[in-house]
């Protein structure tokens, strides 16, 4: 008898913990999500938590695009009060699914480089998204297997889609991932409708489709014990092998394949989600958590943990970035247009070529 | 005819049969007892004892559904040990029937007909041949339980003459029945060995049957044993 | 009188409409969802029809719903050329360690899905430890996913089988023998005959939990062998195609729908078990090499198929660095393990508190049972689909997931209690109340001591099912709602040895929590598992 006593009491205690969980905390805590790729120095998000006094709680989602729709489908109850990783690509479609809050007004002060808003001057010039970093989405080759195997890159997108080249490409699914989406977008801007028969080139020759950038670059590229020596990823990777390679190198293992139409610029940025952040404590820890993500030190962080270049037109680009090379020409798709037809790519590609 | 040369039992300790020699009476007479008068083409003898002294076990040692601990079953010189149940030729038959519920009467009548070899055509043929003599012709697609414990028990006996087996094993056929049915199978059973028989020698039906009822054993044996700690014991 | 009848329809009704709450009204809503919006498939002026329809006609979409049936369909002729003549062995010989394998072949039962797919990952899968001597493609292979439902359901159709032939009449058997008989044509012609309608039953449950299954599908098929369930999900999550997902769902109801009718038709067949007169099991000749092979085969089957593939989550987790150890143990998994507590303590109190009203009232009606089983029978991944386009205000309340996961668990308290009280003579209720006790008093001191045994185990199952609940789970997820489960899943879906080291850890935890939790809750009649009185487990895990 005093066994289901026991049992009673606690399981009782068990429904009515909601209740007694939270007791008063004289900190904020301001939940922010993330694509899976999120990197900050600990020490750095401790001292910003301990100078505002807020609790940081990182919620990491998949890559972007997975991110994407997790936020769309609970957008009646959200997960989160800040977002960061939507990219210049996805902003129109999370702002006509009614995502994103107008930014705080403490956020207009902050310069912005030239060199992004020379490359998406819709996207900078946005009220409600604030470009944190920026990155050129490209093809990175494994110098050491096509020495191996003796062949010649591949010098357009066209060569790339024959089937001794196209066996060899491993991209990302543009629902799921931002540098996916990227890379479509940049082929479509250059092919324009016979982007589609290039695609379905690409398939017929055994492309690979993978649903992120870290299973892509992590599990397929040959790099990394993979199948595939040429990967969709960024300009900065080559730049991030040198800087984590056991031994010092002078030259970096992998390169970028810059084919015309086979680069994108990308942009990455934070947001206030709508429906998160409602009270004035965490609204404040929201702004100062902006504020951070573009204060000197992150921007000059970011860079050799997430592998991006920063956004803020007054810190510089670290040294190692040197390998990365030049920065291509690029120019980002008109918003309109991707807001209208953006999703239907996505469509279209899981149609042509994932099916 | 039916020997048991040395015959020897053990299950679990316990000695059902104790080196029990016995042999099939061989008195060439026709079945008759007090009651129920001669029955022509039919011989029958009882096995009697206490439920659980090993009757059963020796039927199922002569049918050849065990194996003795020691011991052998002659038929007619002929050791049967290593003769497998459906090639010794004997019928058994138990108190409920044991018809089978998925096949209908014609079928359940022609399964042992098909076991010889016989296409499914020619053992129905035989079958609803051998219901039409017991005056069952009507029943033959008709399901098994849809008939009574007399016309079951009529079922059961055709399906066993078809196969013409040399011996008819009865297991306390009648032991649960209320008595007016038992009376009326009783003497149905008889009645049906009986008709069957064709007047020649080699057709008489002989009966081992199984019962722990002197009084029913009396009415229908001509001989009688008794089974008791292991060994036989001769009545009558 | 009236009085308690009256508080007897407010006991019963709370569950029924639970049902209908959590369980038809979100697969009405994700109906009409997909009935009312246009498909991206369709033809612009068509209506829901030629929408649905084109379903049928886009060559992926229908590849995978063929898929779907042919696994289904694969796995349950599979499991029975298997499990038939295993059963036979089972039932009929007696043998050394004959009770161990029969008790070891019922453990899938209360194995969570996901440890389940993992298991047959380290066994049979690319770096299993058997599969890795295998040729692999990149693609994997359409037989990891057949094992894992042979995993779960060669149990199934082995208690069938085993029932079917343990209640074979002995008289019958022998007047077949002497009726010219061999024991081959004697097992053909009478054994199987009357086991076929407990065996056929087994099957149609059996293909209605292959066609069903989640867990498994998603991660021994893949994407290359994706059941229609799986891409329901990629849909939802992925692509955020919810029309076409919602109208694929359609597609599945339909089929799921026929295999449970069948299953309703078949089970209403099944024989009473006889009483008496059962063939009693022998010892074989050991010198014939027929036994040898016999019981060779058998436990070969029973330990490769049952077993193996959780001995080897333990030995991989065991092989597994020290570094990913401390990386499952860390305070991520903490997190995730408080989750699955709370979420399945408290769901598992509101299970049994509506399992056992349930029971209780109108046991008699047939249409009230069918109606306590219905969450047996729908697919979880619509349930939650529904429940994200019914209520998408409430997808941040605990509650509704602890609904969810009652919802699952509750057809698993239901079942034995019914038969309990089924099996429950009317005769000591009556002298109980002439004895001068009240109606409540009778139920309390009477009926309820008698069918504690059967409330145990229905909680135990329920408990096993919860804590391994993850099609829902997932698909309702929330960051902050992680738990071991869908932990494990993320695991699967980083990058990095380090990461499939630290899943076979977790894994080999939640199994490890399972089991002791089973056996804390029930775990001294385990031999009573898989008897032919509990018809448990759920395929929802």
């Amino acid at each position: 008898m005093r066994r289901h006593f026991l049992l009673t009491t606690a399981l009782v205690g068990l429904l009515f913990q909601p209740l007694f969980a939270g007791a008063a905390d004289a900190r904020t805590t301001l939940r922010v999500v993330t694509h899976s790729s999120f990197d900050l120095p600990k020490d750095l998000i401790a001292t910003f938590e301990a100078e505002k006094k807020v609790t940081l709680r990182l919620i990491k989602a998949g890559d972007a695009g997975e991110m994407l729709n997790k936020l769309i489908l609970s957008k009646e109850t959200p997960i989160a009060d800040v977002v960061f990783g939507i990219d210049n690509a996805m902003l129109p479609r999370a702002r006509r699914e009614g995502l994103l809050q107008p930014l705080p007004a403490e956020t207009a002060a902050l310069s912005l480089s030239p060199n992004v808003s020379d490359v998406d001057p819709q996207a900078s010039a946005a009220s409600d998204w604030l470009p944190i970093d920026f990155g050129y989405v490209t093809i990175n080759i494994d110098k050491a297997w096509f020495a191996e195997n003796k062949l010649a890159l591949p010098t357009s997108l066209d060569q790339l889609a024959e089937p001794e080249y196209a066996k060899l490409l491993v991209v990302e699914n543009p629902a799921t991932s931002s540098t996916g989406l990227a890379f479509l977008t940049a082929t479509v801007q250059a092919k324009g409708e016979s982007a589609w028969t290039w695609w379905r080139a690409l398939r017929a020759g055994g492309v690979k489709v993978s649903n992120s950038w870290s299973d892509a670059y992590y599990k397929d590229f040959t790099r990394n014990g993979g199948s595939r020596p040429m990967v969709v990823s960024y300009l900065t990777s080559p730049a991030a092998e040198v800087f984590y390679s056991d031994k010092p190198v002078n030259v970096s293992p992998t390169a970028n394949l810059n084919l015309p139409g086979g680069v994108y610029a990308q942009i990455e940025g934070l947001s206030l989600l709508t429906g998160g952040a409602k009270d004035a404590a965490t609204r404040q820890a929201a702004v100062d958590f902006m504020l951070f993500m573009r204060s000197a030190a992150v921007q000059k962080a970011l860079q050799t943990t997430m592998w991006m270049w920063p956004a803020s037109a007054t810190v510089a680009r670290e040294p190692v970035m040197t390998f990365a090379g030049k920065a291509p020409t690029a120019r980002a798709v008109d918003a309109a247009v991707l807001d209208r037809d953006a999703r239907n790519w996505v469509r279209r590609f899981n149609q042509e070529v994932v099916r | 005819m039916l020997e048991c040369q040395h015959l020897t039992k053990t299950f679990q300790g316990v000695t059902l049969l104790d080196n029990v020699n016995w042999q099939w009476p061989a008195t060439g007479r026709f079945a008759t007892s007090a009651v129920g008068g001669e029955r022509p083409g039919v011989q029958v003898v009882a096995l009697l004892g206490a439920s659980g002294a090993g009757k059963t076990s020796l039927l199922r040692l002569i049918a050849g559904l065990d194996h003795a601990s020691a011991g052998c079953v002659r038929w007619d010189g002929q050791d049967l040990s290593k003769v497998p149940p459906e090639r010794r030729g004997f019928a058994l038959m138990f108190q409920d029937f044991a018809l089978f519920p998925h096949l209908n009467v014609q079928d359940n009548v022609a399964f042992g007909l098909r076991e010889q070899g016989q296409s499914r055509a020619a053992a129905r043929a035989t079958a609803s041949q051998a219901l039409a003599r017991m005056g069952l012709g009507d029943f033959t697609q008709r399901a098994v339980t849809a008939l009574s414990g007399g016309e079951q028990q009529r079922v059961a006996l055709a399906r066993a003459l078809v196969t013409q087996p040399r011996l008819f094993l009865l297991d306390e056929p009648f032991s649960s029945l209320d008595t007016d049915l038992r009376t009326q199978l009783r003497s149905g059973f008889l009645n049906d060995l009986q008709a069957n028989w064709d007047g020649t020698a080699s057709g008489i039906s002989r009966v081992l049957l199984v019962t722990h009822d002197e009084a029913e054993a009396r009415e229908m044996a001509s001989h009688a044993w008794r089974l008791s700690a292991g060994a036989l014991v001769s009545l009558w | 009188m009236r009085r308690s009848r009256w508080h007897g329809l407010w006991l019963g009704l709370t569950p029924a409409l639970f049902i209908a709450g959590m369980a038809v009204l979100p697969m009405l809503r994700l109906m009409w969802f997909g009935a009312s919006e246009p498909s991206p498939l369709g033809t612009e002026s068509g209506g829901f029809l030629s929408g649905w329809l084109a379903i049928w006609s886009d060559s992926y979409l229908r590849e995978r719903i063929v898929w779907s049936l042919t696994q289904a369909g694969v796995s349950t002729v599979l499991a029975v050329l298997l499990g038939v003549p295993v059963a036979w062995v089972m039932a009929r010989l007696e043998f050394w360690g004959r009770q161990w394998l029969m008790q070891t072949l019922m453990l899938p039962f209360v194995v969570p899905t996901l440890v389940a797919a993992m298991g047959v990952l380290a066994w049979w899968g690319p770096r299993g430890l058997v599969g890795q001597f295998f040729e692999w493609d990149d693609r994997g292979s359409a037989w990891l996913l057949i094992a894992g439902n042979l995993f779960f359901n060669l149990c199934l159709i082995v208690r069938a089988a085993v029932a079917g032939f343990e209640s074979q009449s002995a008289a019958r058997l022998a007047v077949a023998r002497t009726l010219g008989a061999t024991p081959w044509r004697a097992f053909w012609r009478v054994e199987l005959p009357h086991a076929t309608p407990a065996i056929l039953s087994a099957m149609s449950l059996v293909f209605l939990y292959c066609l069903g299954g989640f867990g498994l599908a998603l991660l021994l098929g893949g994407q290359a062998y994706a059941t229609a369930e799986v891409v329901i999900y990629t849909l939802v999550a992925h692509e955020l195609e919810l029309v076409l997902a919602s109208q694929l769902a359609l597609w599945m109801l339909l089929f799921t729908g026929v295999a449970v009718a069948l299953y309703a038709w078949l089970q209403m067949r099944v024989r009473a078990p006889l009483r008496g007169d059962r063939v009693r099991r022998y010892r074989p000749n050991v010198k014939s090499l027929t036994t040898w092979l016999m019981l060779v085969g058998v436990w070969m089957v029973c330990l490769c198929i049952g077993l193996a593939p959780l001995v080897a989550i333990f030995t991989k987790a065991a092989l597994a660095s020290s570094v990913a150890w401390s990386e499952a143990l860390s305070g991520e998994t903490a997190a995730a393990i408080w989750n699955t507590t709370r979420f399945s303590a408290t769901a598992l109190v509101l299970a049994t508190v509506l399992g056992v009203s349930h029971a209780i009232v109108g046991r008699r009606y047939w249409w009230w049972r069918m109606w306590g089983m219905l969450p047996l029978m729908i697919s979880p991944v619509m349930v939650a689909f529904g429940l994200i386009l019914l209520v998408p205000q409430w997808l941040d309340s605990w509650l509704i997931l602890v609904c969810a996961y009652a919802l699952l668990a509750m057809p698993l308290v239901v079942q034995p209690v019914a038969q309990a009280l089924d099996s429950l003579p009317r005769a000591w209720g009556d002298a109980a109340l002439s004895l001068g006790a009240s109606p409540w008093r009778v139920w309390w001191r009477v009926t309820m001591p008698l069918i504690a045994p059967a409330i145990r185990r229905g909680v135990a199952f329920a408990m096993a099912t919860m804590v391994g609940e993850f099609a829902m789970t997932l698909f309702l997820s929330r960051p902050e709602w992680t738990t071991l489960t869908t932990l494990i899943y993320q695991h699967l879906g980083r990058a990095g040895r380090l990461n499939i080291d630290s899943a076979w850890v977790l894994s080999a935890i939640l199994l490890s929590v399972t089991l002791v939790l089973f056996w804390l809750l029930d775990g001294r009649r385990w031999h009573a598992v898989g008897t032919p009185e509990f018809d448990d487990r759920s395929p929802h895990a």
